[in-house]
């Protein structure tokens, strides 16, 4: 009687799991990189950085255009710690496809055999350079392969204006950077402030100024000097770097040209910065920050009434500056669909519809997407300027974002604050600092 | 339900298996368990592999999962136990009451093995590490925690909070519990006033003082901050309270003072409870003023308790996190960075595990005296009962 009870508690926990597991699991883990390719397993993931509105938006696109016409399913899934995220996945092996807004990470995968070249999956990198642009195209190369192709890009040289109230008071929009000096001039003496400039944002204070400085620095010493610079060619401190980091302090520390002066500029909250434009009379007139700052204006103003943009302009050379994604292919990824996939993916239609998303303000780095395809005339004006510089090659990506993190995420920061605090005069201490910072 | 059956019949087993049976049957017999304990473990671990590959199935109900991941983490402890208890009962009794302890308490030293011990060693192996934990870099990291001008800083600054917060905290709380041992009426709602703020969590604390200290330059809006409030109401201008180095590390440690003095006033002022009335008393005939009562009785009879609570509040300083995090802005350029943060930011922020490994040791070795001197007080004070 008693082995028999005994015996019961084995059977009943036998049937139970024979209850609870009848599903076959998808062994998407544990599959080491290899040069080979696998085979199609029917499911492709897409892991981005998109708040869950745009992406469930890109997953309707996908499945209209996509998934009805093969014989896999592509998912695309909002992950919210995404850096931390994307680095377990790819080091770990599963990670099939993901968006990274930092191609600064890609060299640390490469060396770690977390990621699949592009040329090892049959892609052609001419015909990328041609439909994406070369100089983006070329930030994800190391070591003399490709690892990222570009799917998504914003423009950050932006200057916002109070359109009603400027055409009011009779100001055109600059064309040079002279001219943009001149109309702040004037704005100060008719008794108004030209800048708006907010750099608070938590922990990672400091960046808007950094887009700042980039800005200015892609437009004074050149893209090929710009890329030196990011690549640590020339030191941080390099009399090119210097010139530019001064003409930034020209606009931010002249007397009356910054609402609230450039010392409280690292307490402003860069939502909160352009919000004085839209004050009667406006607080300010200008406010350089990328596409994706409209979101935070007031419901009520208008696009294209209360307010418009233009870009910064040039001023010893044409430069355009702009953020975006590279989509990478993680070990997991190596398969025929994804590359079918990615072939869709970049493509014009696909990009064009995406384009067409009002949750985001999503531009495709696809030069032959032409500006019909967007939301509404901001996106599209955007897009223009953004496929022009990618053709003529003056377009380049975030320098922050391509820097080691110790410095891009970090001294760059808090070094931009120290200059707005302390004043012009230790603008040379604060580069020294950054240089210092740059590990070896 | 069979559980419940089993269960009075189970202490009589081994007692009515010993005395009758020849040698050959009780043999067979424990062939027979052996067989059947071995069984249900792989039984057991293939059931649980089968629940927990259920339970990271994406497309499962929701709820299923739930109701599994009950089922495994509440009945899975109950069966563990009850089915390691009925093994020991098979083994031969002598054996079975000296083994039967380390069974009881093996499950919980095989989790701290796992989820305490094991990650304890790796960080430490991986603290000699380079960034990503690929090869070794020898003191490199350790040479980073003590050079590195940002570091330096954060150790400076958790000095600060490990002297100021219990301080701070454990004085305001002692004169507030005597105090309020005073008061006729109305003692109940003084102490639940001051302890209030215990309930916040550190996160929710921070947020409501960074509206105290909310600032916004000339032109963006009206001040809504309380001390701005204040400064403007006196015509002064606006000053942006949480950028002032260094005078802004003072200004987050007040909220872990404002957080911890109410459960200092409680456990101090139980203390002070339990002193006898009839010292006091005897004090007071002897004609010791209030200051001197307070001084040579109730200070000395609450030391112990003192001691306690001090350093419980000198390692929630060390490890505290959460409020220059949500308060700090960008710790580096304000100075207000702590160990702590200085961990979570070179671990997850910056991705450099054998920087933010070496932190952590750095960290875990800092609190091993305060804990053991904690245990030690604590281990006197049990003797002296």
């Amino acid at each position: 009687m008693r082995y028999r009870r005994l015996l019961a508690v084995p059977v009943v926990a036998l049937m139970l799991a024979a209850a609870c597991g009848g599903d076959d699991d998808d062994d998407s883990g544990a599959n080491e990189a290899s040069g080979d390719q696998q085979e199609n397993t029917g499911t492709v993931n897409l892991m981005s950085a998109g708040e869950p509105e745009e992406v469930d938006a890109y997953q309707q696109i996908f499945d209209d255009l996509i998934n009805s016409e093969t014989d896999y399913d592509v998912e695309i899934e909002s992950v919210g710690d995404f850096e931390e995220q994307f680095q377990i996945r790819a080091e770990g092996g599963t990670l099939d496809v993901a968006a990274v807004p930092q191609p600064g990470a890609i060299p640390d995968l490469v060396d770690s055999g977390s990621i699949v070249a592009l040329e090892d999956m049959g892609f052609d990198i001419d015909e990328l350079n041609s439909t994406l642009g070369e100089s983006f195209v070329a930030l994800g190369e190391y070591k003399g392969k490709h690892y990222g192709i570009p799917t998504n890009i914003n423009l950050k040289s932006m200057v916002w204006y109070p359109k009603a109230a400027f055409d009011a008071k009779g100001y055109e929009v600059p064309e040079t950077w002279d001219d943009l000096m001149a109309l702040s001039d004037q704005i100060v003496a008719d008794g108004g402030t030209p800048w708006c400039v907010g750099f608070e944002s938590e922990g990672a204070t400091g960046w808007p100024a950094t887009d700042w400085m980039e800005d200015i620095m892609l437009r004074t010493a050149g893209p090929e000097t710009y890329d030196k610079w990011w690549k640590h060619e020339i030191p941080f401190n390099d009399p090119a770097v210097l010139a530019a980091a001064q003409q930034f302090g020209d606009v931010m520390f002249k007397p009356g040209y910054v609402l609230g002066g450039a010392a409280a500029t690292p307490d402003v909250p860069f939502g909160d910065a352009p919000l004085p434009m839209f004050n009667d009379p406006p607080g300010c007139w200008l406010h350089r920050q990328a596409s994706f700052i409209n979101a935070s204006f007031p419901e009520t103003a208008e696009a294209g009434v209360d307010y418009d943009w233009f870009p910064l302009p040039a001023i010893d050379q044409e430069g355009t500056l702009f953020g975006g994604e590279l989509t990478v292919v993680g070990t997991n990824g190596n398969r025929p669909e994804v590359k079918d996939f990615l072939d869709r993916f970049m493509a014009e239609d696909v990009q064009c519809d995406m384009g067409g998303v009002q949750a985001s303000s999503r531009i495709s780095p696809n030069v032959n997407v032409g500006p019909d395809c967007y939301a509404n005339d901001i996106l599209a004006d955007a897009s223009v300027i953004l496929t022009d510089s990618l053709s003529s090659g003056t377009g380049r990506f975030d320098a922050s974002d391509l820097m080691p993190a110790e410095v891009g995420s970090g001294s760059f920061w808090t070094g931009m604050i120290e200059y707005m605090r302390n004043g012009p005069d230790n603008v040379e201490t604060v580069l020294d600092n950054i240089e210092e910072s740059w590990p070896s | 339900m069979a559980i419940d059956t089993e269960e009075p019949t189970a202490p009589a087993e081994p007692v009515d298996e010993e005395p009758g049976g020849s040698t050959a049957r009780v043999a067979t017999t424990i062939g027979l368990r052996t067989v059947a304990v071995v069984a249900g473990v792989i039984v057991a671990i293939v059931a649980l592999g089968q629940a927990f590959d259920f339970m990271r199935d994406k497309d499962a109900n929701r709820f299923l999962v739930i109701a599994v991941a009950l089922a495994v983490g509440v009945g899975g402890i109950f069966v563990l136990f009850w089915a390691m208890d009925r093994a020991v009962n098979l083994l031969p009794q002598d054996v079975s009451e000296r083994v039967r302890p380390y069974v009881y308490v093996g499950p919980a030293l095989v989790i701290l093995g796992v989820f305490l011990v094991y990650p304890v060693i790796n960080t430490i192996v991986l603290s000699f590490k380079d960034k990503t934990g690929s090869s070794f870099v020898g003191l490199d990291n350790y040479n980073f925690v003590f050079t590195d001008p940002s570091m330096l800083r954060s150790i400076r600054n958790s000095m600060l909070w490990i002297v100021l917060v219990p301080l701070c905290a454990v004085s305001i709380g002692l004169i507030f519990a005597t105090l309020a041992d005073r008061l006729r009426r109305g003692e109940a709602v003084a102490k639940s006033l001051i302890f209030l703020p215990m309930a916040i969590s550190f996160v929710g604390a921070s947020v409501v003082w960074r509206l105290i200290y909310s600032y916004r330059p000339q032109g963006f809006g009206s001040n809504v901050g309380l001390l701005n409030g204040i400064k403007l109401g006196l015509g002064q201008d606006p000053v942006a309270w949480l950028s002032q180095r260094p005078w802004n590390n003072l200004l987050l440690i007040v909220v872990m003072i404002w957080i911890q003095t109410g459960f200092a006033m409680i456990v101090l002022s139980a203390a002070i409870k339990s002193i006898p009335d009839d010292i006091v008393e005897a004090a007071r005939i002897d004609g010791a003023s209030e200051l001197q009562v307070f001084r040579h009785i109730t200070v000395p009879s609450v030391l112990p308790t003192i001691v306690v609570v001090t350093t419980y509040m000198i390692i929630n300083a060390i490890k505290v996190f959460d409020i220059v995090f949500v308060m700090g802005g960008n710790a580096e350029s304000n100075q207000v960075e702590v160990i702590a943060e200085r961990m979570v930011k070179w671990f997850f922020l910056s991705n450099n595990d054998g920087r933010g490994a070496a932190i952590a040791v750095v960290l875990f070795l800092a609190v091993i005296p305060v804990m053991i001197w904690n245990v030690r007080q604590f281990r006197q004070q049990e003797a002296l009962r």
